[in-house]
């Protein structure tokens, strides 16, 4: 916020930082351990006499001389203009709050290149005992500028006390200090015995060679259990949610993690080849190999203990993006654009929309991101991001995204970024509006004297696939499901169903498909193939009911909806044209390798062979009646509850990232009349948050840990989780009766947290107080209550209302009992206010058959 | 866009800001010592080369020159750290506007460094090439002082730093800077004056002890000495006139008599240092132009001021006092430089012993 920002693009994303501080690290280490390797060869010299060895402690004294001084001692200060250069403000703390820490550092800085060239340029002009004084005065100062620099290094790790006293005894004694003290000392020693490899190869006489090539490998191997038992207690002096971050919740870090853990082996059999192979054609290849294996260690070591670190660069403290962790609150409200000081772009306006977006990523992103670079790079990040994606996933970022700092502008400021970052870095296809026809589908005509009614509905008016075959991922909640019930007419109905036939037909895509249906107690079933088309997800069904001996007995059309609008491709990316939708492999692709990133499986590579991922072979899924594993999550528990860590504070708008509900898309699959009153998803389910509190509360409750955390990271609710009642998926459903109490007119808008306790208090499967109709037979699927409105057609979702009533409204509102009792009735069997006034008719309904003109 | 407002906002100091300002002007007048000396003695064997000069003499000063170089970081450091402490809020903005060539520094300072290195262990095998490796390492040293003086300039001259908006890549330099031609030169030249008097005093030591082949060195000290101090009276000259007026004229916070009293004795001290050493006093020559540099590093520091001077004064700085930490490291300060004594005692006593 207070400098400005070098504009690095490719060398970004602490490239630098990395080439730099790794080099200068691993040579810095050397610098110390390599000190007290000076001390011990020459003293083994002068033990055993020997001239060949003393003459290997001058040469070995030189080539430290020239790496640790200048290479050593150059990139040192390189590492302190870079981070000046990279994050000012951090360094600025840094030597504001050490100064005299640095200074110490500095005064050993200047006594360690005295006793070098002091001791290098006597070697053989001065008495052992005088000579050997320097090597151990270079040895102390060299580990006292470690002690120092140890102490602020961890400070940015672990501030401890610091972070409240402002103290610089507390930042300086931090949490971590000693442990990474005692760490750091014995790999020091490693890297001496390693670099000592190097030299003692060269070594002209065969024996002396041996002899100091097994010394080496001593030295190597000597402190190696002391260093895995100072990284155990440095481990373990990480505050506990630090060491979950780091070694749980950071998969970034699970390659460098690994690769240390890969990396300790390794240096140990090179040890062992060294002090067992005598072979020059082997050994100098092995101790060069060796060298960049300890290189590579280093590397990991650093790289684990900087992005450890994140989101911030002093924990605790100041963010990756310098902003104060104490300021955060106040340049959100102020916005960053306004906050910062080396900006052009005060106000977003049409015109600098990008140009303010591209200040915005300057101040917020580049600090740890680079552009087209081999670290950290956003360009790939970018492509897989829709804006709206886009701005879902900053406003996620230290959330769920723990490791990224909370997006530090207002909600223009994050719409702009994900804008400049999703159209203006990366040329993203802007997704284009689904073209909406008429469908042009006209029910069958009123007939009110008709001998039968044939009553149907779809079991699921939001069925959504996944496209399995197309995108080699399954998540589909099973195929579409119908269900009827044949009523004959009279004054006493009768419910059809022994002997009946009922066969439908659809036709998806010019293909036809037909069955029928199975015939159960009081009602029929069936379940229908795959439908959806990637155009548009309504499908008509015709149905036909006939007696035994072939007589057509009733015939009747009901909408189902199978929708491949699963907009994963907001953040999981894509490879296809905007104007299409369905899950395309380019985007099952993505997320199989977050999750094997994650979770630590190896789907895609299953995925790569052609095998469609089901996920419910793990994720326990009912309504598909699979079981996965005990172990992990079911599928609804996980899929909402890892995901709503990233769709915080959207409401409804949450929702249709993956389902078929956005209001400007191409299914709109919310259509009944609580949508027409303005209901959305949340008024039932609960926000996101709290829709994946309620389901993984119930995973928790049976033991399962993911859930646990999952819950600390779900984002905010409305009530508090301890109060959120536990849900299990497909059968604690969101109860009618909650808000219709009594089946009377509500006075609650929000039925979130008061779910049916049984499969039959489920919309779907509920039946009337007369205990033979299903609610749904005369009011339709929940999300299609009548009267509901399709966007592909105003009567495509009313059919039976409109063929049996000549209206949209429920089978027997507003008294239409004749609608199967052929003469009126005075007594509300099937639910108390079922003689009632329809309350809400829609305006077009006004006029029609059974609908009066009210008067006020 | 008012460029005040790009002035990024001071941290807090630990404790007055005078003892900050105290150490960096004691260690920066050592940095500049060894800083001539690297450069000097680098200067002066290629010119050694390029005049074809058949003497050793570039030998025994490049043999000196990784000392040199291996201190005139550490004790460029020092200084550079209490400047932050005082003006990182400058010092940090300007690095960043010329972040490439900044950073560059480091990769010319290893490059300068080993090819001094290879100059003087492959001495022999170099033959003519020896003209190649010393003109690469001055070459590259002339180019960090360049930079160092790009960057200590564009520090105090905010004005300049909306130029960011056009090049936000750290592509800048402050090649717009009146001083900074004069300001570099007046650098280059005391590096070969200081190299000189070095000499100077290296053969005048010799000669004392009754060794009269030293003589050569000393007058080629001193002819170095003179010519560029010579030069420099020149440069001094052009150096304050650049100087903008309201700095010259003195009008800012600082007394007058203060500038005034320190750039006098600037030039008295110059003046009389090359009197001295027209007249061979090389070791009285050396005492002034000690005394000079201090005079000149107080002047730097009151310029700085005073160009500052309408943005901020160090007198501003919030303090939150810790005198703690400043005790334990002036108490390793003096320890550091107890051990250094000792070591060097070590070593003199212990080359005596042997010898």
């Amino acid at each position: 916020m207070n400098y400005p920002v070098w504009q690095l693009e490719w060398a970004g994303g602490g490239l630098l930082i990395a080439l730099i501080a790794v080099f200068h690290v691993y040579v810095a280490h050397f610098a110390v351990g390599g000190g007290l390797f000076l001390v011990f060869v020459e003293r083994k010299a002068l033990a055993e006499k020997s001239a060949s060895i003393m003459e290997y402690a001058r040469k070995n004294a030189r080539f430290f001389l020239l790496v640790t001084m200048v290479l050593g001692g150059m990139t040192g200060v390189g590492i302190w203009f870079t981070i000046a250069l990279l994050n000012p403000a951090a360094t600025s703390s840094l030597i504001h709050t050490f100064v005299f820490g640095w200074g110490i550092e500095w005064v050993f800085f200047a006594c360690e290149i005295l006793s070098l060239f002091l001791y290098y340029y006597t070697f053989g002009r001065i008495d052992d005992k005088r000579h050997l004084i320097l090597a151990w005065i270079y040895f102390g100062s060299a580990w006292m500028s470690l002690f120092v620099i140890n102490g602020i290094i961890d400070f940015m790790l672990t501030p401890g006390d610091w972070l409240v006293d402002r103290n610089f005894w507390s930042g300086f004694f931090n949490p971590t200090f000693w442990p990474a003290l005692f760490f750091r000392t014995f790999l020091a020693i490693m890297l001496a015995g390693l670099f000592g490899f190097v030299t003692a190869v060269f070594i002209r006489d065969e024996e002396t060679r041996h002899t100091m090539v097994r010394y080496c490998g001593k030295w190597l191997l000597g402190p190696f259990l002391l260093l895995l038992a100072t990284a155990w207690w440095y481990k373990k002096s990480l505050p506990v949610d630090l060491q979950e971050l780091i070694f749980a919740n950071m998969p970034e870090l699970t390659v460098f993690i690994k690769m240390f853990a890969l990396v300790s082996p390794i240096l140990v059999i090179g040890g062992l080849l060294m002090a067992v192979l005598r072979p020059q054609n082997i050994r100098r290849p092995v101790a060069g190999i060796l060298l960049v294996v300890g290189l590579i260690y280093m590397g990991c070591f650093e790289f684990i203990r900087e992005g450890g670190r994140r989101p911030y660069i002093i924990r605790d403290y100041m963010y990756s993006t310098s902003i104060l962790k104490a300021d955060l609150a106040k340049v959100q409200a102020q916005g960053v654009l306004k906050s910062a000081r080396w900006v052009v772009s005060r106000q977003v306006t049409d015109e600098n929309r990008m140009a303010a977006g591209r200040e915005i990523f300057n101040l917020l992103c580049l600090s740890c991101h680079s552009l087209g670079g081999p670290l950290n790079d956003i360009l790939p990040i970018a492509q897989r991001f829709s804006p709206s994606g886009m701005n879902a996933f900053l406003a996620s970022m230290g959330k769920a995204n723990r490791y990224m700092p909370p997006f530090a502008g207002n909600t223009e400021e994050r719409e702009v970024l994900a804008d400049y970052l999703t159209l203006g870095l990366v040329h993203n296809v802007p997704r284009v509006k689904p073209s909406i026809v008429d469908l042009d589908v006209k029910p069958y005509p009123y007939t009110p004297d008709a001998e039968y009614l044939l009553a149907a509905w779809a079991l699921d008016g939001m069925s959504f696939t996944s496209n399995p075959e197309q995108s080699g991922l399954d998540f589909s909640p099973g195929h579409p499901k119908i269900r009827a019930q044949l009523i004959r007419r009279g004054e006493a109905p009768e419910l059809m169903s022994s002997e009946i036939k009922i066969s439908y037909v659809v036709t998806v895509n010019g293909v036809k498909a037909q069955g029928e249906m199975a015939s159960s107690d009081g009602y029929f079933q069936a379940e229908l193939p795959e439908l959806a088309n990637v155009q548009q997800p309504y499908h008509l069904l015709e149905l036909e009911a006939s007696s035994p001996d072939g007589n057509i007995l009733a015939k009747t059309r009901v909408m189902v909806a199978q929708s491949s609008e699963v907009d994963c491709n907001h953040c999981h990316g894509q490879d296809r044209a905007a104007e299409k939708q369905g899950l395309s492999r380019a985007t099952a692709a993505n997320i199989l390798e977050r999750h094997d990133t994650r979770s630590k499986t190896a789907l895609k590579a299953r995925f790569d062979k052609d095998e469609v991922i089901v996920c419910a072979s793990c994720h326990a899924d009912s309504s598909r009646d699979m079981a996965g594993s005990e172990r992990v999550l079911n599928l609804s528990a996980s899929i909402h509850g890892f995901h709503a860590g990233y769709l915080v504070d959207q409401g409804a708008g949450a929702c249709s990232f993956c389902h078929p509900t956005a209001a400007q898309g191409a299914s709109q699959s919310l259509r009944g009349i609580h949508h027409n009153l303005g209901f959305d998803c949340v008024n039932c389910h609960g926000s996101l948050a709290e829709h994946s509190s309620a389901l993984l509360k119930a995973e928790s409750a049976a033991g399962k840990a993911r859930a646990a955390q999952l819950l600390k990271v779900v984002g905010e609710t409305s009530v508090p989780v301890d109060s959120i009642v536990a849900r299990v998926p497909w059968l604690n459903m969101p109860d009618c009766l909650a808000c219709h109490i009594g089946f009377q007119p509500p006075e609650t808008d929000t039925a979130f947290n008061q779910w049916t306790k049984e499969s039959g208090q489920i919309f779907h499967n509920r039946l009337g107080e007369e205990g033979t109709l299903f609610c749904a037979a005369c009011h339709n699927e929940a999300h299609v209550l009548y009267p509901a409105r399709n966007p592909y057609g105003a009567k495509l979702d009313v059919q039976q209302p409109q063929q049996y009533q000549g209206n949209s409204l429920p089978l027997g509102a507003n008294r239409a009992c004749k609608t199967c009792h052929k003469v009126d009735m005075d007594y509300e069997m099937h639910h108390s206010g079922s003689l009632a006034d329809f309350r809400n008719v829609p305006e077009e309904e006004v006029g029609r058959v059974g609908v009066e003109v009210k008067e006020e | 866009m008012d460029f005040r407002t790009l002035i990024p906002s001071p941290d807090v100091l630990q404790v007055h800001w005078a003892w900050f300002q105290g150490l960096l002007n004691v260690t920066f007048v050592l940095h500049l010592i060894l800083m001539n000396l690297m450069l000097g003695g680098v200067l002066l064997c290629f010119v050694n080369q390029l005049r074809g000069s058949t003497s050793r003499l570039d030998r025994f000063v490049i043999g000196k020159i990784p000392f040199t170089i291996a201190f005139a970081v550490n004790f460029g450091v020092a200084p550079l750290l209490f400047l932050q402490v005082i003006y990182g809020h400058f010092i940090y903005t300007s690095s960043v506007l010329m972040a490439w060539s900044w950073l560059s520094v480091i990769a010319f300072l290893i490059i300068g460094y080993y090819g001094v290195y290879i100059y003087g262990i492959k001495w022999e095998a170099l033959g003519k090439a020896r003209g190649f490796v010393s003109g690469t390492v001055a070459c590259s040293f002339l180019v960090i002082a360049f930079i160092f003086v790009n960057n200590i300039t564009m520090m105090q001259v905010p004005e300049t730093w909306l130029r960011y908006f056009d090049n936000p890549k750290g592509l800048l330099l402050n090649l717009g800077e009146p001083t900074l031609w004069p300001r570099y030169l007046h650098f280059v030249l005391s590096s070969t004056a200081v190299t000189g008097l070095a000499l100077a005093l290296y053969g005048d030591w010799h000669i004392r002890r009754g060794d009269n082949e030293k003589i050569s060195i000393r007058q080629l000290g001193l002819r170095w000495f003179v010519g560029s101090t010579l030069a420099q009276v020149g440069v001094g000259l052009w150096f304050f006139k650049t100087l903008p007026p309201e700095v010259r004229s003195f009008s800012g916070s600082l007394p007058a008599w203060l500038f005034a009293l320190l750039l006098s004795l600037s030039i008295i001290g110059t003046l009389l240092s090359i009197v001295m050493a027209l007249g061979r006093k090389v070791r009285p020559a050396a005492v002034v132009i000690l005394a000079t540099i201090c005079f000149m590093v107080g002047v730097r520091e009151v310029v700085r001021v005073q160009y500052l001077a309408p943005y901020f004064s160090p007198a501003d700085l919030p303090i939150a006092p810790q005198y703690s930490p400043l005790l334990v490291f002036l108490f390793f300060f003096a320890g550091g430089i107890a051990l250094v004594w000792y070591m060097v005692r070590l070593v003199i006593t212990g080359l005596e012993v042997k010898s």
